[in-house]
């Protein structure tokens, strides 16, 4: 078989993360020559998913330090019931993407135009509950629209009109500057609450939908209004009572698997388990001298590297836990919007300061996703929770709280924790620390396309991510049962 | 009449390694087409739809191939994802894509859902003068693993829709596995089939 040095590569692509695949996808209709590769022996990079055999083999490349601090633990405890143990490594795919995709980015509309959307399940995220620390109830569900507010007992009339009027604001602050750009760097907060005289729970109602990872004080204006106004227009635009979506099977690692598909079927060949050692800019010939780790050297025209750390200041740390339970903690998941399809995923928010803890004060909200196994993660009788703060020395601890937390306020009797996964993750370029798909993954997935496709992607000539249907179809169809 | 979109899907995957005549067996089947050339058939095909009836009743096959990601063994686990069928294709004048069998037999049993069916096929049947795998061996393999086994050629026509006529008939014969490849209540549409997403929102 022919080496890879035999051919002249247009452009060679290192690492499968969502970023790096959506990139093949992008070019997956051009006539270039694509040598896809990922040091990893699996696709997806920081968006992989694993089972749990893939887990015990999982050993992050601690030179780029993305992942730190891996640790895991397993039940061991002896029980009966097949729901009350863990199941085999395969009935599991743990995420390590387990973001929420808004209705209203514009990924979803780029993974319809360049059809890839077929070979995708998308899921929603239905239910969005605030913990209170205090309760009872502990677990409060967010009003899911308007008519949700007016009905709610728990929000008094005064409330009720001061929230109305933000909500009014939010959706299209953009054309009322005046109301915000003085206080855009104030915390949000503070505004809600003189701007709009929200009382407390109220804010903590409002920032929990902007998924900020930061303390209150730190979640500005200018940062969430934006953010917020995406929530409230999401919700119904592919159906009501929800605004978000995940792909099944997994979330960015599934779009990443399916986006090199797309690659392959293009021409694009792949090859896992080797990297990029080397490569060398050859301006005299306008090429790249790419050296892998399998020995071989290839020449490319265009080179797009496995991005590195975020640059130094910026770049944030977040810690997650991924937990499998052995229950399906139903309660979470009880349709609240007729006519709502059957949620895969409840987003569980834990304020700042919700959790109480001997060892440690809880400064930044818990964010815990939790996964049904609708979402064919884990197996039926089980879900999996996935639980994220920012970095903190002790935000094992915090975690583990928020998950206990979690668990018992559910009032689920037969809930255990089976399994969990600790790890530190480094924010990387390419790969966002945010719950939800952050869009700029796509103007620069947008700025690569365009750098390597030259000519044809500036003159119109090819348009980004807009593909035709493989036609798949053939006009003679098979009619007897004997050949 | 049923128009083919209602029609129950099932989807078939072809596997097995580079040059065994995956490729070309698909083509054969779906369009009666033979490139005797090495070709670049692998390359644009992302899928393969067909109706096939048994038992008077019809059914659009969504046949699934490689898309070459099995020249380096980086077929994803997605490609396997609710799959009733795995086609297991080698080359009977080829011992080592024999041999790399156990390897994609035990790919497919990890990958596909439970209860999905495989199908081994040994393929160029027409080249008998350099045939170095025995239909015998071919039948031991594909018994150990519980599956049927033919031997075809994408050439000469040989035997070329009793691969996809017979797993079509195990498939349909288990209701269980039928339902479990179809899709649930709870998924979104986010295509508006045929219309508005994408077609032309650039905004
Ligand atoms: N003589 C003969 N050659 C075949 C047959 N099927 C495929 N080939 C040839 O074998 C080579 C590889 O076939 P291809 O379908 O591309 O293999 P794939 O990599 O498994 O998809 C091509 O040159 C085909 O023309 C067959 O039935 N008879
Ligand atoms: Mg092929």
């Amino acid at each position: 078989m022919e080496s890879l040095s035999d051919t002249k590569w247009d452009v060679v692509i290192s690492g499968t993360g969502l970023q790096h695949s959506l990139l093949a996808l992008a070019l997956s209709r051009s006539d270039k020559k694509i040598l896809h590769v990922d040091h990893n022996e699996y696709y997806g990079g920081a968006e992989a998913a694993f089972s749990l055999q893939e887990v015990d083999e999982w050993h992050p490349d601690s030179s780029t330090g993305t992942f730190q601090n891996v640790t895991l633990w397993k039940d061991d405890a002896d029980t009966s019931s097949q729901s009350n143990k863990l199941s085999f490594s395969r009935a599991y795919t743990l995420t390590l993407s387990p973001q929420i995709i808004y209705t209203k980015s514009k990924l979803l509309g780029q993974l319809v135009s360049s059809k890839v959307y077929r070979q995708l399940e998308f899921q929603a995220v239905g239910n969005w509950w605030i913990y209170n620390g205090e309760g009872p109830p502990l677990l409060k569900r967010l009003p899911n629209g308007r008519e949700d507010i007016f009905r709610d007992q728990g929000i008094d009339n005064r409330a009720k009109r001061s929230l109305m009027k933000f909500l009014k604001f939010v959706v299209d602050f953009e054309n009322q500057p005046e109301l915000w750009e003085a206080d855009s760097e104030c915390s949000l907060q503070d505004f809600l609450s003189s701007r709009f005289q929200l009382p407390p729970h109220l804010q903590s109602i409002i920032t929990a939908l902007t998924l900020s990872l930061d303390t209150p004080g730190r979640t500005i204006v200018k940062w969430a209004l934006p953010r917020i106004s995406r929530h409230l227009t999401s919700i119904g635009v592919f159906g009501p009572g929800f605004g978000a979506v995940i792909p099944k099977w997994g979330g960015g690692a599934e779009i990443a698997q399916v986006a090199c598909r797309a690659g392959a079927v293009g021409g694009g060949v792949y090859v896992l388990g080797t990297g990029v050692t080397n490569a060398v800019d050859d301006r005299d010939k306008e090429r790249w001298r790419i050296e892998l780790s399998n020995g071989e050297t290839v020449g490319t025209k265009h080179y797009i590297p496995h991005s590195g750390s975020a640059n130094g200041s910026n770049s944030r740390m977040v810690s997650k836990t991924i937990a499998v339970v052995s229950s399906t903690l139903s309660s979470l998941f009880v349709n609240s919007t007729e006519g709502s399809p059957l949620a895969a995923v409840s987003v569980v928010v834990f304020p700042s300061g919700t959790l109480h803890l001997e060892e440690a004060t809880q400064d930044c909200p818990v964010y815990v996703m939790v996964h049904s196994s609708e979402t064919g993660e884990c197996p039926a009788g089980q879900c999996v929770l996935y639980a994220t703060t920012l970095y903190s020395a002790t935000s094992k601890p915090i975690l583990d709280a928020a998950l206990s937390s979690l668990i018992k306020s559910t009032e689920c009797s037969d809930a255990r924790l089976l399994y969990t996964l600790y790890y530190d993750q480094q924010e990387d370029i390419s790969s966002p620390c945010d719950l939800a798909f952050d869009d700029r993954i796509l103007e620069n997935v947008e700025e690569q396309w365009k750098e390597a496709m030259g000519s044809e992607g500036a003159d119109g000539s090819s348009l980004f991510m807009q593909f035709e249907e493989r036609r798949g179809i053939n006009p003679d169809d098979d009619n007897d049962d004997d050949y | 009449m049923a128009s083919d979109e209602s029609l129950p899907t099932l989807k078939i995957l072809m596997i097995g390694p580079s040059g065994a005549g995956k490729s070309a067996l698909l083509i054969r089947y779906c369009d009666d087409q033979f490139d005797n050339e090495y070709s670049t058939a692998t390359i644009g095909v992302d899928f393969k739809l067909k109706k096939l009836s048994v038992h008077g009743k019809p059914y659009r096959l969504n046949l699934l191939d490689t898309a070459g990601q099995e020249r380096f063994r980086t077929l994803s686990n997605s490609y396997y994802r609710g799959a009733h069928g795995v086609i297991l294709v080698y080359d009977i004048s080829n011992r080592d894509s024999f041999a790399a069998m156990e390897r994609w037999f035990e790919e497919a049993e990890t990958n596909a859902m439970p209860g999905a069916v495989m199908y081994l096929v040994g393929s160029k049947l027409d080249k008998t003068a350099a045939r170095q795998v025995s239909a015998d061996e071919g039948q031991r393999l594909a018994e150990k693993h519980g599956c049927s086994f033919c031997e075809v050629s994408a050439k000469t026509r040989e035997n070329v829709r009793k691969p996809f006529v017979d797993i079509v008939n195990a498939i349909v014969k288990d209701p269980k596995l039928l339902s479990a490849g179809s899709r649930r209540g709870g998924t979104v549409a986010v295509g508006g089939e045929g219309e508005g997403w994408g077609s032309g929102c650039a905004c």
